[in-house]
């Protein structure tokens, strides 16, 4: 396969990966709660869809594999949303510290469940923290022509063609959208800020669980979970500040930032890149050097939602 | 018998330690636009806010249409058709003027806004009662004017009736006020019945059918505006009666210390300036006072003589010397001392000491570090000293955190560490605000001491009664500009009130 | 005015209850997650978390002393990146790029020592001035370009580690055959830390002076903080920023200021522990743990220099204790699992304490109208 069509595949992939998680991230904070939990709100989606791909019998239909996978991905990252949500917003805790706890609860959490569910499984022979599910990446896999295409791509499409429509066109993402700019505003004309901060959490949760599982299936079919996820949900937070926290915007600076990412995976194959004398790992910095350069030229005028952060006090109109 | 819409009978709200509402009556008939007069602390926004849901009376009742009914919180109040434009405009600046007006009522179809109804809506109010506004700009690109015909759409978009309007024209410019005065005539003439909260003399005159006025918490009197004058609604708003008088000699200024010229700053919320060409002196051993009514730009004003904002243009001369560009660190070293308006977002770091926070603009000081390190002992010293001579109460003494402390406690804190600090000019703003009469008085003599001292005193003031008893020069503030001088002991109640409420002003430009 | 609060009342008390009562609770929680693994063994897992390396007390002494070293020595960098976490926090900054500024430190100590032969001195001054630098980035980007701190330090983390696998990763440091960075003990002895109380501890060769120096950085970090104007300044800046700006203090001085000496102290801490030579560097595809695990220590310690100690030592005690788990039952990340959710409880914790703190119902009187309307053209 030439490289270019490889480039063409790994940016794809990368790019439904930092949608998704981004638009998570953008809904949490539009609705005024900084998640900085997403990296560990992938790894509780990508270790539920993981184990639901190696649980489901081996006559499972591809569409069963799918449906499944998706459901249970999005399911524990809603759940571990909860977590966020719960603290934040009700008891009002210091959200950077929150966030730090989720990403590490999960890794420790993940690697505890998957070692404890291989050992059990193997009858004890087996107590790694990785899982395989060549199975189950397959189901997910399509070709158009040699480019080989995920139904992942397909699904985070979709998923954000829906949350641009969500976004701009619907009641309740007004309401969400209100409650992270102007909460007292939101509340004077009775819109229930707590809720709507709770819809924000967890669709980042949704977003976030179906980003975890897509990262782990978008280049490998065995994933140790002692790594967590390796920041890729602090890229995806990079992306939407990159995006102005718009969702069609993520949506481009996610496919800007898939690619530089997807340049480390694929330089090799590329003939002109190979020959500069670049090592694979500074491929791997240009997202990051990237977005804080650009950062410091966008953030004097950044319009991050302007009550992100701020717990709300019902008593204090 | 009347046609009332809304009834207010016998309301009393106590907070701890004062009655912000005593027996309160207030009556609103249907169609009339009802004025609600009083100083700052009347008690005004307290009555409203019970109108609105947010406190609970001790006493009395709310009738709507001659029924009683509760109103325990702003959704109630909403129910029954009442709807009120806030001081703070309740907009989120990111959303066009549609969205805001739409929002938490939004008219929609499985979810989605249907927003094409919405805007008929919108645009049939707006033409209706002459509330121009574009629909799609963003709240952030309007003008203030423009954002104040938004949340009155937005009330009638709610087919509101009783519509309370907070202070409205505090932010509005003089041809945005004849706009809006023209406005609330049309709802009226609709009618809608307005609740028009203001201390603005003319603008009462101008539009109002009836106005009652309420003064320190008490209600006064309700008049029929067309039987009343300017001079007769101003004696009721202020009390013949001044209560604390001050004991001082005949001022006896020399030398000059503080000198403004041409003072202007931008306004961070609209295209005008906030101040604008503001000019005067302050001499050594006299108090000179800015009274005006709130939010005509003395805030901004002192932010800009102390530091704490930027001046736009103008110059800023204290002791023969230009500090227009100084640092704060530099005017404070250099004999500005500054009692802050706002004491718990200046005046203090609420979770220091009480020892800590009496030396916060000094720390640095030979008296109180050495190599870095701060002197405990002298600073224990320094703040007993202080503490003693100016009576500051505190739980643990030096050591008490001053977030535990009483307001006036806190106040006398600031009042005793800027006095005792090496300077000319005193800038007090608001010295005795929300304190209690004892501590108050005991304010007002410190602060005649130090001008017997020889101290060059710039007093920032809303409460007549101290800009009265205390200043020997008067400068009225009106709409960012020093609009009058009087001299207190010539001047009554009344021409200060005239002149604060922009009727009257010395350059003989015809009143707004 | 009562003269004396309850003891229970007073600060310093409270915020030891409240850490306590979070290990506790994470303790509690980590003996549940046991329990539902296997219900049989729970105690027992449990009993070999808590007694740790104790259980050598019965072998030998020395051998017991010489895990305890071993402890001290891997609780150092841990206690110092939440030092520096709490340095920034006092001045209200959340200093998150802890992380990267401790990889910096991992490259600047260890290619001094290794590529460069320095002596530990110059090395370990190497790693504090790469981690203060690390954290001047930070501070610069935040004092003149407005980019929000914690998302900076997300992006020097990433960058760091980067750069950290490229210099380390090279052959200059790195035995490529065993995918390490080399011994400095065999390349140049002389970059070692000087050793310290090795006799004491069992004869263990990391024990070092980075041990002392831990604890004499925390009480300088307290002494600054408490007892300068310096510290004086940063407290006040981290309390109300609009005070200290009133009161003249410099901000973006003190922004950068705050973030170079906090990314020192991070940059300290890896140069404390790899110039031990009990940890080689290997590659790795995240960014340390440690600038993460900090933040949870000096949530845990109260954000007190000394009480950082003591909550670094039990968190590294707890992460070691996994290590004696019967992995026939349990794997030791459940150790990891227990601190994280330690710290996730840190989270309430200051929640509880305004409760208990917040004074008596505050006075609103009908002056509250002009404290309002004062804010109108904020």
């Amino acid at each position: 396969m030439s490289g270019l069509l490889l480039l063409i595949q790994y940016t794809l992939i990368f790019s439904a990966v930092l949608i998704l998680v981004a638009l998570g991230g953008m809904f949490s904070e539009r609705s005024g709660i900084i998640n900085l939990g997403l990296e560990g709100i992938m790894v509780f989606g990508a270790m539920a869809g993981a184990m639901v791909m190696v649980l489901l019998p081996s006559d499972a239909s591809k569409f069963t594999i799918i449906v499944l996978t998706l459901l249970a991905s999005a399911l524990a990252g809603m759940l571990s949303s909860l977590l966020i949500a719960v603290a934040c917003i009700n008891f009002k805790a210091d959200q950077t510290l929150i966030g730090t706890a989720v990403n590490m609860l999960a890794t420790a959490a993940a690697t505890v469940i998957i070692k404890a569910f291989n050992t059990i499984r193997s009858n004890g022979a087996d107590f790694s923290a990785k899982l395989d599910y060549v199975r189950g990446h397959d189901a997910f896999v399509f070709y158009i022509g040699k480019l080989q295409i995920s139904w992942f791509i397909v699904v985070a499409a979709i998923l954000l063609v829906c949350a641009i429509v969500f976004f701009y066109k619907t009641k309740l993402a007004l309401r969400i959208r209100a409650c992270g700019e102007h909460p007292q505003a939101a509340d004077s004309v009775g819109i229930n800020v707590y809720a709507m901060r709770y819809i924000g959490v967890l669709l980042s949760g949704f977003l976030g669980g179906l980003g975890g599982i897509i990262y782990i299936c978008a280049a490998n079919s065995t994933w140790h979970f002692d790594y967590g996820v390796a920041g890729a949900g602090f890229l995806a937070l990079a992306v939407m500040i990159f995006g102005q926290w718009k969702p069609e915007r993520i949506a481009w600076s996610a496919v800007l930032f898939a690619l530089f990412r997807s340049l480390s995976n694929v330089y090799m194959g590329i003939g002109f890149l190979h020959a500069l004398p670049i090592s694979g790992t500074v491929y791997n910095m240009f997202p990051y050097i990237v977005s804080l350069l650009v950062l410091a030229f966008t953030s004097q005028n950044s319009r991050a939602p302007k009550a992100e952060g701020i717990p709300y006090d019902k008593g204090q109109r | 018998m009347e046609d009332y819409v809304i009834e207010m009978l016998h309301i009393t709200k106590e907070f701890p330690g004062i009655i912000a509402n005593d027996d309160i009556t207030l009556q609103l008939k249907r169609g009339e636009i009802h004025a609600l007069l009083g100083e700052n602390g009347a008690g005004k926004s307290t009555l409203m806010s019970v109108l609105f849901g947010l406190y609970t009376p001790e006493k009395g009742v709310i009738k709507k249409d001659g029924k009683e009914v509760k109103i325990n919180n702003p959704n109630d109040a909403t129910d029954l058709g009442i709807g009120m434009v806030h001081q703070h405009f309740m907009l989120v600046d990111i959303f066009s003027v549609l969205d805001n007006i739409i929002l938490g009522s939004e008219p929609s179809k499985l979810g989605f806004l249907t927003k094409a109804e919405a805007r008929k809506k919108v645009m049939d109010l707006s033409n209706k009662y002459n509330l121009k506004v574009d629909p799609d700009a963003l709240i952030e690109d309007i003008t203030v004017g423009m954002q104040q015909r938004v949340e009155i759409l937005k009330m009638l978009y709610r087919d509101n009736d009783i519509l309370i309007f907070d202070e409205p024209t505090a932010v509005l410019t003089p041809q945005e006020i004849d706009e809006l005065m023209k406005i609330m005539k049309d709802l009226a003439a609709e009618g809608k019945s307005i609740l028009f909260i203001t201390h603005k003399l003319n603008e009462i005159m101008e539009v109002a059918d009836r106005c009652s006025i309420l003064r320190k918490g008490k209600y006064i009197g309700t008049v029929d505006v067309a039987n009343t004058t300017k001079e007769e609604l101003s004696s009721m708003m202020v009390g013949r009666n001044v209560k604390f008088a001050v004991d001082k000699e005949e001022a006896k200024p020399t030398n000059e210390v503080l000198k403004v010229e041409n003072v202007c700053v931008k306004s961070k919320i609209h295209a005008n300036d906030s101040v604008h060409n503001v000019s005067f002196n302050v001499r050594a051993g006299e108090i000179v006072c800015i009274a005006g009514i709130d939010g005509n730009g003395q805030t901004e004003f002192v932010g800009a003589l102390t530091g704490l904002d930027d001046i736009s243009s103008g110059k800023i001369t204290l002791c023969g010397e230009d500090i227009t560009k100084k640092s704060i660190r530099y005017k404070n070293t250099h004999g500005m001392s500054h009692i802050p308006e706002d004491r718990h977002k200046h005046g203090l770091v609420l979770d220091y000491s009480l020892e800590e926070n009496m030396i916060l603009q000094r720390y640095f000081e030979p008296a109180f570090q050495k190599g870095g390190m701060i002197k405990k002992k002298e600073m224990r010293e320094y703040s007993d000293r202080l503490t003693k001579a100016f009576d500051v109460r505190s739980g643990q003494g030096a050591v008490t955190k001053v977030r535990s402390m009483s307001g006036g406690n806190q106040q006398k804190a600031i009042v005793a560490r800027e006095m005792d600090r090496d300077h000319e000019l005193l800038i007090a703003v608001q010295p005795t605000r929300g304190l209690d009469v004892g501590a108050i008085e005991y304010i007002h003599k410190e602060i005649v001491k130090e001008r017997d001292a020889g101290k060059a005193i710039l007093l920032v003031s809303l409460e007549l009664d101290e800009v009265m008893n205390l200043s020997d020069r008067i400068l009225v503030m009106y709409e960012g500009e020093i609009v009058g001088e009087v001299d207190p002991k010539k001047t009554t109640l009344q021409e200060l009130g005239l002149y604060m409420s922009g009727a009257k002003r010395d350059d003989g430009r015809e009143a707004k | 005015m009562q003269a004396k609060e309850s003891f229970f009342k007073r600060p310093g008390v409270q915020t030891l209850l409240a850490s306590v009562l979070c290990a506790v609770l994470g303790i509690i929680i980590g003996f549940i997650i046991l329990w539902f693994m296997n219900a049989e063994h729970a105690t027992e897992g449990m009993g070999a978390i808590l007694t740790n390396f104790f259980k050598y007390r019965i072998a030998s002494t020395t051998t017991l002393m010489k895990y305890m070293g071993s402890f001290l020595v891997n609780s150092v960098p841990v206690i110092l990146c939440a030092e520096a976490i709490l340095f920034a926090y006092k001045a209200g900054l959340f200093n998150i790029g802890a992380a990267g500024q401790y990889a910096v430190g991992i490259i600047a100590s260890l290619y001094t020592s290794l590529a460069l032969g320095w002596n530990w001195f110059f090395c370990l001054l190497a790693a504090i001035v790469a981690g203060g630098v690390w954290g001047l980035i930070a501070g610069i980007f935040k004092a003149y370009f407005n980019v929000n701190e914690v998302i900076a330090g997300i992006m020097l983390n990433w960058i760091g580690l980067y750069i950290c696998n490229i210099i380390l990763g090279g052959e200059a440091c790195m035995n490529q055959s065993k995918s390490e960075t080399y011994d400095i003990s065999e390349v140049n002895p002389s970059g070692l830390l000087p050793g310290f109380m090795q006799e004491f501890f069992g004869g263990n060769q990391y024990m070092t002076i980075a041990i002392p120096l831990t604890v004499i950085v925390a009480i300088i970090i307290l002494i600054v903080l408490n007892k300068t104007t310096f510290g004086y300044e940063l407290k006040a800046t981290g309390h109300n920023k609009e005070a200290a700006k009133y009161a003249g203090m410099n901000a973006k001085r003190n922004i950068m200021l705050t973030l170079l000496i906090s990314g020192a102290i991070a940059g300290m801490a890896s140069g404390l522990f790899y110039l031990t030579g009990i940890e080689h560097y290997k590659i790795a595809s995240s960014v340390p743990g440690m600038g993460f695990t900090g933040i949870a220590v000096a949530f845990l310690g109260g954000l007190n220099p000394i009480g950082t100690i003591f909550a670094g030592l039990f968190v590294e005690y707890i992460t070691l204790g996994g290590q004696y788990l019967n992995t026939n039952y349990y794997n030791p990340q459940v150790a990891d699992l227990m601190i994280a959710i330690i710290i996730y409880l840190c989270g309430f914790v200051l929640f509880f304490k305004t409760i208990l703190n917040r004074p008596g119902k505050v006075k609103v009187n009908a002056n509250a109208e002009p404290e309002n309307t004062a804010k109108k053209e904020v």
